[in-house]
């Protein structure tokens, strides 16, 4: 029975956590192009050379000395995100949309004191949220206002794109959904909905919860599917860029729409998950085999790539 | 593309089995090292008190032959200097002393291995032997006249008739009564060896006289004496004093033969001798253990029974931990089941082996319940990381002093242990127990915790179990085949049993 399982997957082309570290990761991601994908300063100074936009960078807390100097820092701003340079999977980052006498407001309308943020950042900068626990630094930048598109299928947060790239080919994509379970971050493990997106178009597809199939958000009781992404060519096509960008050939991206200016790198991933396989219920190493069959000329520019996922991987219409 | 990898691998197994059966071919080790060996223990204490200026000691030593292997040999001689002396068949311990004026205790220790083996080599015929010193001629015409009838019959019939004359009775005729009166007169005159041994050259029956141990657990104040009959393919055993013949497999160990006494002193007077025996149970890798000692091959040089026996135990449980490393592989990637830390659970199971399994989980657990809630306590106070770290870290610490100090109270070993229990370890798991109930709920926290655990009880099983660490520790070249195994599982890029689970909504038909 298990073999049967076992085989079924197989056929199935799920890629499993072993075959992703061992025949993708491993073999694709040279580690010395880590860096630019591990800290986020570094991705965004290279998005900035290769026309991707980014959230806008504040300030950057280097050490626990600047940590005085943030108030003069934040002066003249209102809202912003501070996040781990070197974090993963949204752990450490706060969003803050206000500022009142008795301290920061976040995004879920908690009040934190002026104290307990400084706290927060110093955490940041003694690593525990960092890959590896080593030192880190905090990120200052602006707040992203996510595009309505999404709002009736989220609960408070931040729902955000994230694309698996292959040697520059964008493989597959999922929007991920906060929910109240997930605390309105957009974290898969946490509880957020992760729903597939037809390449071709950027329509969303059924969505996934823990483990379970919905095609409604647990929260708002919307339908998941059928909600077409503004942007996506341009989204896909920045994504696919990542390939130069970093050099990496095994990739997940994640991407936020802000309501005024599209599309948005938020991080790049070395590591990227294999829960989107789920999402949009197709094994991802059947896609991946399938691109490494793909005729060489198309890896010549990130719009050949794009042009020919979205060819290849789309969803045929009726 | 993972064709090097599995030459690697191969090579790795195929030097593991070469060096496996070069020690069990060229070298004699155990096959199974674990099997029990049946030996005796033989101590002989002598309590000697000198009376000349020179005296020794002489005492017939266990002979290797076949059957019979003498796994270790200890003597202790005080002031006496010790020395062995093969006489034919023979082998003499002597203490010589020269102006020792005080009493000496003098010990020899010896394990024999006796293991029933068919001889296919015969040996040789031995000479028949004349007559005892003690008969005369005319003593001798008595005995010649007795054994007479018996010249037509084989060996065998011969050595019956013997012992049947020796019970008196006669076989098939009952000689004249005036040779029957001589005959009563000889029983009285002689010893019975003697006329045992006269009536054996009669017969044309090779004989020996033989003194030596019973193979019984006993304490001897004094060697057994028996014959030794040479009825032409082997020799067989007869007890003079009853006429009887000894079983085949009888368990006797002759000390000397050929009329030579298992012991004898000069210029000094035996207090008190004991020969005795007990039976002990060894293993085979004990046997071999004190064989590989004495052995001049290189293997057995650089083996690690050559290490002072306090190492020795440590390599035991080391050369097993490469194997915990591999369970933790093959749980961690073909399983699928989360852990705390990555070698964690081996370092757990190590410390398993002071406290035990039930107290040491129980410990663990407990600890890392309080260390949990101080944790969370702790959180309030926003400390850096590395001081807060440290509050834990001597949180640890303080409830193993209140463990061991309950465990000295009520006379629990197992809690005094604890301190065996890997601390710094502990310390990060309650952190990271921490960190993933905060960031992936309390459910996966504690799945992982029984993750850790299920691997730590495995490794335990494994690195406890002594077959095991005893296989290891006599062919250390085993651990190549570990690693080669341990590269195998690098290589597998199947799924993991836990991802059945997680893409089953991806497994129904396509």
């Amino acid at each position: 029975m298990i073999f049967q399982a076992l085989h079924r997957l197989r056929e199935r082309g799920v890629l499993g956590m072993n075959g992703r570290n061992a025949e993708y990761i491993m073999a694709m991601n040279a580690r010395s192009a880590y860096p630019s994908v591990d800290n986020k300063v570094e991705t965004k100074r290279l998005a900035a050379q290769f026309g991707i936009p980014t959230p806008k960078l504040y300030y950057v807390v280097e050490n626990h000395g600047s940590i005085a100097s943030l108030p003069k820092v934040l002066e003249d701003h209102q809202e912003f995100a501070v996040k781990p340079a070197h974090g993963s999977g949204g752990n450490g980052i706060v969003l803050i949309t206000a500022k009142t006498e008795k301290g920061f407001v976040t995004q879920s309308g908690r009040v934190i004191s002026g104290e307990d943020f400084a706290y927060h950042v110093s955490s940041i900068l003694s690593g525990i949220y960092s890959l590896g626990g080593r030192e880190d630094m905090a990120i200052i930048e602006a707040l992203i206002h996510p595009d309505p598109v999404f709002d009736g299928v989220s609960y408070q947060g931040v729902p955000d794109e994230r694309v698996i790239i292959y040697r520059g080919v964008p493989v597959m994509a999922m929007v991920r959904l906060p929910t109240r379970a997930s605390d309105g971050k957009a974290n898969l493990h946490r509880g957020a909905i992760g729903a597939g997106i037809d390449l071709a178009g950027g329509t969303t597809l059924a969505g996934v919860h823990k483990t379970r199939l919905i095609n409604t958000h647990p929260d708002t009781g919307n339908p998941v599917s059928g909600i077409v992404i503004p942007h996506w060519d341009e989204l896909l096509t920045m994504a696919a860029t990542a390939w130069e960008m970093t050099g990496l050939g095994y990739l997940g991206a994640d991407f936020v729409l802000d309501r005024d200016s599209g599309p948005v790198l938020l991080e790049l991933n070395a590591r990227p998950g294999l829960a989107i396989q789920m999402a949009n219920q197709v094994g991802l190493r059947l896609r991946l085999e399938m691109t490494d069959r793909a005729p060489a000329e198309i890896f010549s520019s990130p719009q050949a790539r794009v042009a020919w996922a979205e060819e290849t991987f789309g969803h045929k219409k009726k | 593309m993972k064709r090097p990898v599995f030459y690697l691998a191969g090579a790795l197994f195929l030097l593991a089995g070469l060096l496996v059966l070069y020690r069990v071919i060229w070298l004699g080790y155990p096959v199974l090292p674990t099997a029990p060996g049946i030996t005796w223990q033989l101590l002989i204490d002598a309590h000697i008190v000198p009376l000349q200026e020179e005296s020794t000691l002489s005492l017939g030593l266990p002979l290797e032959h076949t059957g019979t292997m003498i796994v270790e040999e200890r003597v202790f001689s005080g002031m006496y200097t010790f020395n062995t002396l093969k006489l034919g068949p023979n082998r003499i311990g002597i203490w010589s002393g020269s102006g020792v004026s005080r009493p000496e205790e003098i010990t020899y220790q010896a394990t024999i291995l006796i293991r029933p083996r068919r001889d296919f080599i015969a040996p040789s015929s031995p000479l028949l032997s004349p007559y005892p010193p003690a008969m005369g001629p005319e003593e001798q015409q008595v005995i010649e006249k007795l054994a007479s009838p018996w010249e037509t019959l084989a060996p065998p019939a011969r050595l019956q008739a013997v012992t049947a004359a020796l019970k008196g009775a006669w076989r098939n005729q009952t000689p004249p009564g005036a040779l029957l009166k001589a005959w009563q007169v000889l029983l009285q005159q002689h010893d019975r060896r003697d006329i045992a041994l006269a009536l054996l050259t009669a017969a044309t029956l090779p004989a020996r006289a033989v003194e030596g141990l019973r193979l019984a657990e006993e304490v001897q104040p004094a060697p057994s004496r028996w014959i030794e009959v040479w009825t032409g393919q082997a020799w067989s055993n007869l007890d003079h004093l009853t006429g009887e013949l000894y079983q085949d497999s009888a368990p006797l160990l002759p000390l000397a033969v050929g009329g030579l006494p298992a012991f004898g002193v000069t210029g000094a007077e035996i207090a008190d001798i004991r020969w005795i025996m007990s039976r002990r149970v060894m293993s085979q890798w004990q046997l071999h253990f004190e064989r590989i000692i004495r052995s001049e091959h290189l293997l057995d040089r650089w083996s690690l029974f050559q290490l002072p026996r306090d190492f020795q135990d440590t390599f035991r449980i080391l050369l097993l931990v490469p194997i915990g490393a591999l369970m933790i592989s093959l749980l961690r990637n073909i399983v699928g089941l989360p852990t705390f830390g990555i070698f964690m659970p081996v370092l757990m199971s190590l410390a398993f082996r002071s406290t035990g399994l039930l107290y040491g989980i129980a410990i663990f657990c407990g600890v890392l319940l309080i260390g949990f809630l101080a944790r969370r306590f702790l959180d309030r106070f926003h400390l850096l990381l590395v001081p807060r770290l440290s509050v834990i870290l001597t949180l640890v610490i303080a409830c193993f002093t209140l463990l061991a100090l309950t465990g000295n109270r009520f006379g629990l070993r197992e809690f005094m242990a604890v301190g065996l229990i890997p601390f710094v370890i502990l310390t990060m798991t309650i952190e990271r127990f921490f960190v993933v109930v905060e960031e992936a709920g309390a459910k996966e926290a504690l799945l992982t915790t029984a993750g850790s655990s299920a691997v730590s009880i495995i490794t335990y099983g494994i690195i406890s179990w002594e077959p095991l660490q005893l296989t290891f520790f006599v062919y250390p070249e085993l651990i190549l085949a570990v690693a080669a195994l341990q590269i195998l599982v690098g290589c597998y890029t199947g799924y993991r049993l836990s991802e059945l689970i997680r893409f089953r909504s991806l497994g129904g038909p396509p």
